[in-house]
């Protein structure tokens, strides 16, 4: 089995390199890329094929969630997880209509990052347990795959 | 050089990757890492880094309060500040609390182990657009904002840490037991932070503690 590739979105290094060295302990996912801004992630993702992106939203130019507008125009594929420190319900609610798979909150990525990727990789939705459980529940029997997500409060 | 540092952020992975930014540079060495501002200051206290490397925004008590009760207990420990956004304000904070260097995050990637370098050296290192202020400050030879200034002058540490801890949302028995003192003492330092601030309620309280980056909104 091929070891699905990752590409990180994010424009602060540490978060590049935070999210490095948890995959770096997780040799079933292999880092394939990085990128600082959206419209480097849109050329990378053609570029690199990865099996899934983890995006930041907050980026100078193409922002996170219009850089999953543009990759899914030509991949409806890759997962993407976004990875954002903000917690409001209507961002979480456009961000999936962009076409994201999950939705992980910076506060809890050294212990969930892993857990979300395995969900979206496995064909399920991610919803950070942090975010209202109602629009969590909404988001994910909205989905028309089966649907995933972590146990909520158990972080 | 060998540098021992003391990371301090409320998020693991930022934590991690500050941890990686750094200790890829010989001789540098992370010697604790902290969630919050109380605990950055009894680390260090603890371990007495020569360098501190701490978010201005962390629950409990923030940043700069942080930082200059560092500064107070351990003179020879530099401290970066990293902040999210800037503002004319926070530069002036930051140099007040005794902070010798200021980097925004995003810009860690070419400025942080530069920053940690010209400390170490004593020597001051402040983000551009920071270093532009204070320059223009200087000039001007004048005080600029005074509103939060005031803010600054009026509050003793104490207020300004219990002024925090209310506008994150404890009660004035939440806030005794959090700082082992009494509720009335609690209560009569929560009356001189409304009457000194001149607010009426804790909502008015949470508005001031945004505006003036005391907490994140």
């Amino acid at each position: 089995m091929t070891v699905p590739k990752v590409l990180i979105v994010d424009d602060h290094a540490f978060i590049r390199r935070g999210v490095q060295g948890i995959l770096q302990a997780h040799p079933e996912w292999q880092l394939c890329g990085e990128a600082d801004n959206g419209k480097d992630a849109v050329r990378m993702a053609r570029e690199l094929n990865p099996e899934a992106i983890v995006m930041d939203v907050s980026m100078p130019g193409l922002n996170g969630v219009e850089a999953t507008r543009a990759i899914r125009k030509t991949n409806a594929n890759v997962k993407i997880l976004l990875l954002t420190l903000h917690e409001s319900s209507e961002l979480v609610r456009t961000a999936f209509q962009a076409g994201i798979n999950g939705y992980l909150l910076k506060t809890d990525a050294e212990q969930e990052l892993v857990q979300a990727l395995n969900v979206v990789i496995a064909q399920g939705t991610y919803v950070s347990p942090r975010i209202d459980p109602a629009v969590a529940k909404e988001l994910i029997s909205r989905g028309s795959r089966p649907a995933a997500v972590s146990d909520a409060g158990t972080n | 050089m060998n540098l021992r540092i003391l990371v301090a952020d409320d998020h693991d992975i930022i934590r991690r990757g500050l941890k990686q930014l750094l200790t890829a540079h010989a001789g540098w060495n992370v010697c604790a890492e902290a969630k919050t501002g109380r605990e950055a200051v009894s680390l260090a206290e603890e371990h007495k880094p020569d360098v501190v490397v701490m978010d201005v925004s962390m629950p409990d008590l923030n940043g700069l309060e942080a930082a200059r009760r560092i500064r107070k207990a351990l003179p020879k420990t530099e401290i970066v500040i990293l902040t999210l956004h800037f503002s004319d304000q926070l530069v002036h904070d930051i140099v007040e609390a005794g902070a010798r260097a200021y980097i925004m995050k995003s810009d860690a990637d070419r400025d942080l182990v530069a920053a940690v370098e010209a400390i170490s050296n004593r020597r001051s290192f402040f983000t551009p657009r920071a270093a532009e202020m204070l320059l223009n400050g200087f000039r001007k030879q004048s005080t600029p904002n005074a509103a939060p200034t005031e803010y600054r002058s009026r509050l003793t540490s104490r207020e300004r840490e219990i002024t925090q801890l209310l506008a994150e949302g404890k009660s004035s028995k939440e806030v005794a037991v959090a700082l082992n003192i009494s509720v009335k003492t609690a209560e009569t330092h929560r009356a001189n932070i409304m009457r000194k601030l001149e607010l009426h309620s804790v909502s008015e309280l949470v508005r001031y503690a945004v505006k003036n980056q005391i907490i994140e909104a």
